[in-house]
């Protein structure tokens, strides 16, 4: 373990990022501790770990180009999970732990009570200059677009990066059509006012008046896990008729919601449609 | 086969462990657990021929989880599986290079509720730490608490003997004990006054005794998980309110109870006090 005087904490800082990338990650970056005030109290860094000093971020296991050409849409319910990532996360703070010899812990991904996240991880993306919000809700990377995030709270004092001086989104294409049709693709594709999840506005080339339908879209993107399995254990109880009742919890679409429970521990999503539309990134997921 | 001697053969491939995310890893008798356990329950009924059990230890929460004021942060990040994937890699190594049969021993129940195989006889086996009076739990003399992963091999390797003295009771749990009459993990957990644990120390300063109320410890450690799933559902079933079953459906406990399936990997336990107050390793777990 290295003393602390002896500590160079921007060295330090690319080793880490250095034993990010080597495991997979495509970005990462630092968000200062004291830089989450927007978020509620209980749930930012030293409510989590007392004395945090920093929360490095990072980013990556996106879908792969081919998940995204893949005709079968159902493909992508079963393999994009942010899994991997949180497999990272989880080394990268025992490398923080062990070789530098500072506290720290990963924000865990599921959900705390009333079903809110410990930290908002999209948050301290945003805050550490790995992606910015966007319209359709992810955090989007100016290269990459869409990916899944990993966050890790710690005391080791880690030089910060700060947010984005320029956000992902609106992608220049999105800013042309918005100024043609009055929409993004996200916006288009998903519309609040025609039965989707999304609005917005577009003004001076950034976004304002961002609207997410979240309800909506949980009944929609997550069809297949606890919501769609709790929707159905209801109908199966409620149904008077036994014959029904066998029917129900036999069928394909029970039989997939234990599946996909069983088989998706971090995060799954069964629409990423706003996604697929998205200029971001968008030479990242076409291959030949 | 490898022409290594036996000796050389175990160093080597401990230190494939130790380098595959292994904190310990130490090496068993099949033949130790005759006396042990009964038959069913041996490495031979697993793997016949089997000459060898290595067992890999690592540690659970990081240094930060166990400082995080939010002790439901430890529920979801308790558990990492390194030692599941050191032990993989293991198996791996043996068979592809080493020529021989190689599989990792079932660590969950397959019938009843009784693992086929103990991870903490073989952890104690092979040397790795000796049981405490906390719950029973095996601690290592420089981590404490670890989780622990087999390999049964028909390799012939080098066996580590069982550690002579036992890690528990640490010598100011003796001390306390003696001035009054409780360790801290007694103290954490008393059986007398609704917790869990009770035992005793003898003049040599040894384990004169132990009690762990295990039903007990699950409804409390084990607050959201499998059986937090049963003993609602139950409830659900039998409830006979249409309104009030719906909303025990949709309640937060029961969703986070589906999470913590889903999440299984991660959400292990909820409870860590009587680890929390243990001296055993709490080095290991001071950073900055």
């Amino acid at each position: 373990m290295n003393a602390v005087s002896q500590i160079d904490f921007d060295e330090a800082k690319s080793e880490i990022r250095a034993i990010a990338a080597k495991s997979g990650v495509l970005v990462s970056g630092v968000a200062a501790a004291e830089a989450f005030d927007a978020a509620p109290e209980g749930r930012r860094p030293e409510d989590i770990l007392p004395r945090a000093s920093s929360v490095f971020v990072i980013g990556g296991a996106q879908p792969r180009a081919g998940d995204w050409q893949s005709p079968n849409y159902q493909h992508m319910e079963v393999t994009t999970t942010s899994d991997r990532i949180q497999t990272i996360a989880l080394k990268v703070a025992r490398t923080i732990e062990d070789q530098f010899g500072y506290y720290a812990v990963c924000v865990p991904p599921g959900v705390d009570r009333g079903q809110q996240p410990f930290m908002s991880i999209a948050m301290a993306a945003d805050l550490a200059g790995c992606g910015s919000r966007s319209l359709a809700g992810p955090v989007l990377h100016p290269e990459f677009g869409f990916m899944y995030y990993g966050a890790i709270i710690t005391t080791m004092p880690l030089p910060a990066d700060g947010p984005l001086a320029t956000p992902a989104c609106p992608a220049a294409e999105c800013l042309a059509m918005y100024d043609a049709e009055g929409t993004t693709p996200c916006l288009a594709t998903c519309p609040a006012d025609d039965g989707g999840c999304l609005n917005g506005h577009i003004e001076g080339g950034r976004f304002t008046d961002r609207a997410f339908d979240s309800a909506r879209c949980t009944t929609r993107v997550q069809n297949y896990w606890v919501p769609g399995f709790q929707k159905v254990l209801q109908a199966a109880l409620q149904e008077p008729d036994a014959e029904k009742q066998k029917m129900i919890l036999f069928s394909s679409m029970f039989s997939r919601t234990l599946w996909s429970m069983t088989y998706s521990n971090v995060s799954q999503g069964q629409c990423s449609e706003c996604m697929r539309v998205c200029p971001v990134g968008r030479e990242h997921r076409t291959r030949q | 086969m490898d022409g290594l001697k036996a000796d050389s053969r175990t160093q080597q491939i401990k230190a494939f462990a130790l380098s595959a995310g292994a904190d310990v890893v130490g090496v068993a008798d099949p033949l130790a657990w005759n006396e042990h356990v009964p038959e069913g329950h041996r490495p031979a009924d697993i793997l016949p021929n089997v000459r060898s059990i290595i067992v890999a230890g690592s540690r659970g929460p990081t240094g930060g989880a166990w400082r995080s004021p939010n002790h439901r942060i430890m529920e979801m990040n308790g558990y990492d599986f390194r030692n599941d994937a050191a032990i993989h890699r293991v198996a791996d190594l043996i068979e592809q290079q080493h020529d021989h049969q190689a599989i990792q021993a079932p660590g969950l129940p397959t019938g009843g509720h009784l693992p086929p195989f103990s991870m903490m006889l073989a952890a104690v086996l092979a040397g790795l730490g000796t049981r405490s009076l906390a719950a029973n739990i095996v601690l290592n003399p420089k981590y404490g608490l670890l989780y622990y992963s087999a390999c049964l091999t028909t390799l012939e390797l080098e066996y580590d003997d069982m550690l002579e003295e036992g890690v528990c009771p640490h010598h100011m749990c003796v001390e306390s004990f003696r001035r009054f009459g409780k360790t801290p993990c007694l103290a954490a957990c008393p059986s007398e006054e609704g917790g869990c644990l009770d035992g005793s120390i003898d003049d040599q300063g040894r384990i004169e005794s132990s009690y762990y109320d295990r039903e007990r410890c699950v409804s409390r450690a084990m607050n959201f998980g499998i059986n937090s799933f049963q003993k609602a559902l139950a409830q659900i079933v039998e409830e006979q309110d249409e309104e009030r079953q719906s909303t025990m459906i949709h309640s937060d406990f029961f969703s986070r109870s589906c999470s913590a399936i889903t999440h299984y990997k991660e959400s292990v336990a909820q409870c860590f006090e009587c680890m929390r107050v243990c001296p055993i390793g709490r080095s290991e777990r001071k950073l900055k």
